[in-house]
């Protein structure tokens, strides 16, 4: 990664959450709320990309670990009294094995059969926590009345102070982003997406890094899990769904995968449509497909990739302009 | 046993109609075609449409596919074109956003709730075969089944056409040459896997609750035959199916509760000890 994009990555660690705060404090209840929200399904999505967007991984399975994430924090905090602080940190686990376990079982896969692997291994889990494990999880009522973490006596049923908690999360969990997509690790995941056979032969372990690119996207995706149950103060089985799986999906691709600022992006603008277009159509998910075909047709790098191309075209406008969209939305090399 | 096993055929009849459809698409086009079950979903609602408005099953049964297949060939003009040098995965979003789409269409026009369409008086009743008794539309679908995959077997493998058909994807520059519109091949081919797809639907029409939720069940068991009879592999696809829809009609009958997990276990099993399917030759999949 380039030095000026390790620095801007940096600046967007430490401005968001705190434009997120400062937000949070200058505005209404609802806004607040809003923005918790945003937070929480942002870690989910940067989880998500570094699998999907990174690694060049198409997972359909992501809503298994936020699921799993979520019942493990309301579960432990619900039934066995357990501190919030800790059942995240279970929640994190909880994400992390289970994305460790998507990954050995589809070690061999690749591609197309990946995507549909996972998405019928998470089918499987949303069926044992719909039916099977109806003891523990509420079946399909779910479970209500999850509490929130507490911590020095703060109240974090005040929505602006859980901003400024999830705000906390986000950027310890953005700059630990930054750092992996950096280091070698990131160029290896980044490389793989290219071209994972030239990446074996080079003599990195594929399925290692493959492995570990799941477990962590998988524990960051339990932390979203859990801190959503907790802001919600709710969890049910609607989050194990594939239509959860396709929501971070489309969040991902609307901002633009693969770069940092993308998913927190693409998520703001998810919230922002449903928000909009919910008002007008109660059909705002069909206007929401419409949108995603249209970025998938005519703007593969995402919003990130549009606004790149635009501030590039101006600083070089005498370059061809093709060939200037293909490198603005990373697709040259990989179009092989 | 025997009507069960002969419902878990018909079971596999209505998974290899459908695998079918997709393994035709994704052989002669490489695009796996997510939105696959909610074509499916609209062959059901169509069948559903026709017979309301005309009363005739075996209309139904015709006109569905017919007015799918040309939404399929719409589809593929519109959202598959301009997307085949990019990567698979490019295909599988475009898909991905249809079902969105296709889904939010099916629930402005039809609603949330359950339809049904009754059994034509033809088809009602029940037969007894070796001694057990079977119901008569379950032998339609195995005998229907059995004949459109025939069909599609000849025409692809022994035809003209079908040979065309498959060198118009393995060089399309070559076919180009040779004065075929290697553009139109493809919208007929799609529009093909998608009267496919519709048809399951009218013919699963009857026997199934017709509603919003019945194309995410129907591809994820889809996807389970492809992944375990290997893509792009036909009799691969027939074997899967067939082992499947025993299972399911075996499982209903002795362990009900357990047939999605089993579903899965036996898919897990698979990819941990053959990757590549239960039938495919290939060493490796690299789609």
């Amino acid at each position: 990664m380039s030095r000026s994009r390790w620095i801007s990555s940096l600046i967007l660690t430490f401005s968001i959450p705190l434009v997120a705060v400062a937000a949070a404090f200058a505005s209404d209840a609802g806004t607040q709320y809003l923005i918790a929200l945003i937070l929480v399904w942002s870690i989910f999505a940067v989880g998500f990309d570094l699998v999907f967007g990174v690694a060049g991984i198409l997972s359909f399975g992501h809503a298994a670990f936020f699921g799993a994430g979520a019942y493990v924090y309301a579960v432990l905090t619900l039934d066995y009294g357990v501190s919030g602080l800790a059942a995240l940190g279970a929640a994190v686990a909880m994400g992390t094995v289970m994305g460790a376990l998507f990954g050995v079982v589809t070690l061999r896969v690749t591609g197309i059969y990946l995507a549909l692997t996972t998405l019928a291994l998470a089918q499987l889990v949303h069926h044992l926590v719909e039916v099977k494990l109806k003891g523990i999880t509420g079946g399909t009522d779910g479970l209500a009345g999850v509490p929130r973490p507490e911590l020095f006596g703060i109240d974090f049923y005040d929505d602006r102070m859980f901003v400024v908690f999830v705000a906390a999360i986000f950027f310890v969990l953005m700059f630990a982003n930054a750092v992996m997509r950096a280091s070698p690790f990131g160029e290896v995941l980044r490389a793989m997406r290219q071209n994972e056979v030239r990446v074996e032969q080079l003599g990195y372990d594929v399925r290692l890094y493959k492995l570990s690119a799941f477990a962590i996207s998988g524990g960051y995706s339990g932390i979203a899990g859990g801190l959503l149950g907790a802001l919600v103060m709710y969890v049910g089985p609607e989050m194990t769904r594939w239509i959860t799986s396709g929501d971070v999906l489309i969040m991902t691709v609307l901002g633009g995968r693969g770069t940092f600022a993308g998913p927190v992006l693409g998520v703001v603008v998810f919230e922002w449509l449903k928000e909009s277009v919910s008002g007008y159509t109660e059909h705002w998910y069909g206007v929401l497909g419409i949108v995603f075909i249209l970025i998938t047709l005519y703007m593969p790098g995402g919003l990130i990739g549009l606004l790149s191309r635009l501030t590039k075209r101006r600083a070089q406008p005498r370059r061809p302009r093709r060939a200037d969209a293909e490198r603005a939305s990373g697709r040259s090399s990989e179009a092989a | 046993m025997v009507a069960t096993a002969l419902i878990g055929l018909s079971i596999a009849m209505l998974l290899f109609l459908l695998a079918a459809g997709l393994t035709l698409v994704f052989g002669m086009l490489g695009v796996i075609n997510f939105a696959h079950g909610a074509i499916y979903m609209l062959g059901a609602f169509g069948a559903f449409e026709v017979y309301r408005t005309t009363g005739s099953f075996w209309l139904a049964l015709v006109v569905a596919p017919i007015v799918v297949a040309l939404i399929g060939a719409a589809m593929e003009v519109v959202l598959l074109r301009p997307l085949y040098d990019r990567d698979h995965v490019e295909q599988l979003l475009m898909t991905f956003g249809a079902i969105l789409v296709i889904e939010e269409a099916v629930r402005m026009v039809w609603g949330l709730g359950y339809r049904d369409l009754p059994l034509p008086s033809a088809l009602e009743g029940s037969v007894p075969v070796l001694g057990d008794q079977v119901a008569v539309y379950r032998l339609f679908l195995l005998a229907a089944g059995t004949a459109v995959g025939a069909g599609l077997f000849l025409l692809i493998e022994k035809t003209r056409l079908g040979m065309v058909l498959r060198a118009a994807m393995s060089y399309p520059t070559m076919v180009r040459a040779l004065g075929i519109r290697v553009d139109r091949v493809r919208t007929i081919v799609f529009a093909v896997g998608a009267a496919l797809a519709a048809l399951a639907g009218a013919i699963a029409a009857p026997i199934v609750p017709i509603q919003v939720g019945m194309s995410f069940t129907i591809i994820v068991d889809c996807f389970v035959v492809v992944i375990l009879g290997g893509l792009g592999n036909i009799r691969g696809a027939i074997a899967a199916a067939i082992l499947l829809g025993l299972v399911q009609a075996f499982g209903q009958h002795y362990f009900p509760s357990w047939i999605e997990v089993v579903t899965y276990v036996v898919l897990i099993g698979v990819l941990l000890i053959r990757p590549q399917g239960l039938f495919s030759a290939a060493p490796a999949r690299k789609a």
